[in-house]
């Protein structure tokens, strides 16, 4: 190189690093929020239908709003600090119950609006209630809502001949007869209506012994796309009348089929049909009617949960999902309403003036902070920039809970062993129950967790109204000791080598360690400890290739079934194998069950089995500990862990009520 | 000028190849690991499950999806939808995650040169005094302490002892400071002690002791004739230390809660996001590739003795 070039390069490298570090000094001050807080992880969704975790809860229960909501009720209670929260009107203005429990008739507000200025109907409702059960929403809270009158049906796609159906055209826009699917299943394509007469299908496909689980999974979705469905079609204006003209027709998913006959339209899939036969109805503009095949008890409960919250149909076919939630494009009806969202950093909402008790709303702007460090967030409250922090490191727990900012109270969750019961000796009650009693919680309690959390002897946490739960079988050494003689291990001696498997985390390890000591120490059985990562843990428990792992629950609603009736027979969230007919039987009465006081006792009789035979070994009940600045007024830990934020402000008479501003 | 261009263009070649390796080796690492991006506490029906596969085209057969994938990576740049962070694409994310990496990274590289090299050029000139001792032994606990416990000490001394910086976030200039200063102060030891070595030895360079002998200002000296040539083996040091601080704000960008690439990556990983995982991946590939090269361009305009090959 000439040392011109040499002398030219180096003014261009100097320049080029001053332009890159003025490139870098250019940030765009936002103005702090109102109210700022810490939101854990980041939220991986804001469509009410998807999301699934508590920081996307968190921002739905702000930004979107149900026919009810969860709203503080009377004072909190001076023992425990719990504040106790019931459904409330909120979208609707009043509801009524049928004296059999199955029909709920919710009447809407007048002049209610959406963000974009159309006001809100029934029909809303209806519509995204079926957008929420349709199966290719893929709603994991679907199966909450399984009592609503065909539900469960449209949900996992079952159709029997005889059924009224929905029939979907292959013509969503952007679709040819012979094209992929278009992923977008809202706006549908042309919909038909009519009777189900007849499913035709060819022969089924041969696979040789060898063929793996997926091969045949494989060629039998290949095999029930070639299906063709006849329909009687009714005419499009008497859709839903049981009169009408009709012709029938016949459709199948298949290109392949319908191109080879004229006379078979392509389709997406047969349903049943939800919108005129489903459960959830709008009557009129403002009456919306839904209808349960069984009462259930706590069904307030769900409507004030946000999957059941409304989305704006228009929004939603105009933009796609998931494009519908980028903030220049959301339509929403909550006390709040997006103004940006910055990708693991925060979501700002601003008040939506328009919501119908705008006035009582006090901040203007909240941030929910995407932080998942402990520490950090410490240090952010401590210093001013959130005003609400949740998960505390467990390091300085002690020192936090003498401070007037402190919040503690038991939550609606639990802290569990899951025992494969397939695997001996585990199959033996004797053997589950010696384990379970020979665990000391209270050290575990105190000495680890540290959070002040309730040991665990039965699986239903305190704190639901109406229920108090069995006592369940406590420490007991020398009884542990001798029941495992009795099952054949006395002194432990022959016992296999088990292994207890838990997630990565800072909190499962210490816990593992210290039942692994106490089992060693008390029992003489041995455990090895299997730390795993979060995906391989998943999938290794519901493959049932494990024989003690950790597990976690947190209640879906305040009521005793949303922890027992994981435990039936075949429910795919248990992964026991275990199975007793008397608690099917138990669970499957009680739902049925009208009077609240025999429903709930019932409940107590299952829970008392489940606690004596001992399928998963209860450790302990999660308590909240949290710290809120002390100028709020309406902060209070619930059950449900549920913090509407629309009913916080602060003190008026505090001069130092704003946050600092930075 | 030819084999500049010739340069490049094999480097280029090279880049693409790397990538695709990268992108196969990825892809099968990410699909034989045990779990799936829908894998949750609860279990989700079956009919969900394909559902959602269909929407990710997780449902074709594996070698089709690593070429439907490929073609769309090459033909449109399109990186996909996320798996976990489901409202946005890929491509979204790596659009806001990197402005913020990038700020970072520049900030705590031009840290590091300036102290570094301030730090290196003292050292040297003023060898074998307190200075020069207090400086290195710096220097060494710089390159020996991991920056998540200076993080802590910075936090400390700078958050709550002296309340000047603010405890994390993202969005102002004091907010980059500490994360900036933590992440450059390995790099800034590494480089003084590289550059008072090089000092040292251009030093004892004949035209340095002619340029002294003919009587030019020592000040003189040492900017015009030592300082250059001591440079040199700074500037091959970039290539590392870029990877060096882009890897080291992951664990930063965690403990001052900024939104930059590096988290997404190991969120990416442990929740099964492939498409977000492969994005990551083949943008640190580019990377790093890219400043490598720009390195070794450097290095052989200002350094007559190295030719490009």
């Amino acid at each position: 190189m000439p040392p011109e070039v040499r002398r030219g390069f180096v003014i261009v490298a100097g320049l080029f690093a001053i332009a890159a570090v003025i490139w870098a000094a250019r940030m765009d001050h936002i103005p702090p929020a109102d109210f700022a807080f810490q939101n854990g992880t980041d939220p991986s969704t804001l469509d009410p239908h998807r999301a699934t975790g508590q920081p996307e809860g968190r921002i739905i229960f702000e930004l979107f709003e149900g026919l009810l909501r969860m709203l503080p009720e009377g004072d909190p209670d001076p023992e425990t600090g719990l504040q106790s929260l019931t459904p409330q009107p909120a979208m609707a203005e009043r509801y009524e119950v049928s004296e059999d429990g199955k029909t709920y008739t919710f009447t809407l507000r007048d002049g209610i609006r959406w963000t974009d200025g159309t006001p809100i109907t029934a029909h809303d409702f209806a519509w995204s209630w079926q957008r929420m059960l349709h199966p290719a929403t893929a709603c994991e809270y679907a199966y909450l809502i399984s009592e609503v009158r065909l539900a469960t049906e449209y949900n996992s796609s079952v159709v029997e001949i005889g059924d009224r159906v929905e029939v979907e055209l292959w013509d969503r826009p952007g679709e040819t007869p012979t094209s992929e699917a278009n992923v977008q299943h809202f706006p549908r394509g042309t919909m038909k209506y009519g009777t189900l007469r007849g499913i035709v299908k060819p022969d089924a496909p041969e696979l040789g012994d060898n063929a793996t689980e997926e091969q045949r999974e494989q060629a039998q979705l290949d095999w029930e796309d070639r299906w063709i469905y006849e329909v009687e079609v009714t005419d499009p204006g008497t859709a839903g009348d049981d009169e009408g003209e009709t012709t029938l027709q016949r459709f199948a998913v298949s290109a392949e089929v319908a191109a080879g006959d004229e006379t078979i339209q392509r389709m997406h899939a047969v349903l049943v049909d939800f919108k005129h036969f489903g459960g959830a109805q709008a009557i009129d503009d403002q009456t919306f009617v839904v209808h349960l095949n069984h009462s259930v008890p706590y069904f307030l409960n769900l409507v004030a949960w946000y999957p059941l919250f409304p989305v704006n149909r228009n929004c939603v076919e105009t933009h796609g999902s998931p494009l519908w939630t980028k903030a220049e494009n959301i339509v929403t009806n909550g006390p709040y309403k997006l103004k940006f969202r910055r990708l693991r950093d925060r979501i700002r909402a601003e008040k939506f003036s328009d919501y119908w008790r705008a006035d009582e709303v006090s901040f203007e702007t909240i941030d929910f902070v995407s932080l998942e460090s402990q520490n950090t967030a410490m240090n952010m409250y401590e210093t001013g920039q959130l005003q609400w922090v949740y998960d505390l490191p467990a390091s300085v727990l002690e020192e936090l809970r003498d401070r007037d900012d402190f919040h503690s109270a038991p939550k609606l969750s639990i802290y569990f062993y899951k025992l494969n019961n397939d695997v001996p000796p585990l199959d033996d009650v004797r053997v589950r129950q010696a384990i379970s009693m020979a665990i000391d919680r209270r050290q575990i309690v105190e000495q680890v967790t540290k959070a002040g959390e309730q040991p665990a002897y039965t699986v239903v946490p305190p704190g639901i109204a109406g229920y108090k739960g069995p006592e369940g079988l406590k420490e007991n050494v020398a009884k542990a000791q001798a029941l495992l003689a009795e099952a054949g291990f006395p002194g432990g001696r022959g016992f296999p080598k088990m292994s207890l498997m838990y997630n990565t985390s800072e909190r499962h390890r210490p816990i593992a360690e210290v039942i692994q000591q106490q089992l060693q120490n008390n029992l003489n059985i041995k455990l090895e400890l299997k730390n795993m990562e979060w995906g391989s843990f998943i999938e290794t428990i519901q493959q049932e290739k494990y024989e003690i792992a950790r597990y976690g629950w947190v209640g879906d609603y305040p009521d005793p079934n949303t922890f027992l009736d994981l435990w039936v027979t075949g429910n795919p969230q248990s992964n026991t194998n275990w199975s007793n007919p008397e608690y099917d039987r138990l669970i499957k009465a009680a739902s049925s069950e009208l009077d609240p006081k025999r429903r709930m006792e019932l409940l107590r009789e299952a829970e008392t089995i489940l606690a004596t035979d001992l399928p998963i070994i209860p450790i302990f009940f999660y308590t909240s500990a949290e710290m809120a600045k002390t100028n709020i007024v309406g902060f209070a830990p619930s059950a449900q862990d549920l913090h509407p934020l629309s009913i916080l402000r602060y003190r008026s008479d505090d001069p130092a009520t704003a946050p600092s501003k930075d | 000028m030819r084999n500049l261009i010739g340069y490049l263009l094999k480097r280029a070649v090279w880049m693409l190849l790397t990538l695709w390796a990268v992108y196969t080796v990825s892809f099968i690492l990410m699909r034989s690991v045990p779990g799936n991006p829908f894998s949750g506490e609860r279990s989700i029906p079956p009919a969900i499950e394909r559902q959602l596969k269909a929407r990710y085209n997780l449902d074709a057969p594996p070698l089709e999806q690593y070429w439907d994938y490929l073609v769309g990576i090459v033909t449109r740049f399109d990186l996909g939808w996320c798996m976990g962070l489901e409202d946005y694409s890929v491509n979204q994310v790596l659009a806001e995650g990197f402005p913020v990496s990038a700020t970072l990274a520049i900030f705590a590289l031009a840290f590091a040169i300036i102290l570094g090299v301030t730090a290196g050029v003292i050292s040297a000139v003023y060898r074998r005094t307190k200075a020069d001792v207090a400086l290195m032994f710096a220097a060494v606990l710089g390159i020996a302490i991991p920056n998540f416990v200076l993080a802590s000490l910075a936090i400390l001394l700078f958050v709550f002892m002296i309340q000047i910086f603010p405890a994390g976030g993202w969005g102002t200039l004091q907010q980059i400071a500490l994360p900036a200063f933590c992440l450059g102060l390995p790099v800034a030891a590494y480089i003084a002690r590289l550059s008072r070595t090089g000092m040292l030895e251009m030093l004892t360079k004949d035209h340095v002791r002619t340029a002294i002998a003919k009587g030019l200002p020592h000040r003189t000296v040492i900017l015009r004739h030592v300082l250059p040539g001591a440079l040199l083996p700074v500037v091959s040091y970039l290539g590392p230390a870029v990877a060096r601080v882009l890897t080291g704000s992951l664990v930063l960008e965690k403990i001052f809660a900024l939104p930059g690439m590096g988290s997404h990556f190991i969120n990416a990983a442990t929740q099964r996001d492939y498409t977000l995982a492969m994005g990551m991946v083949l943008t640190y590939t580019v990377i790093l590739f890219v400043m490598n090269t720009l390195v070794d361009l450097a290095y052989a305009i200002i350094d007559p003795r190295v030719k490009l090959q």
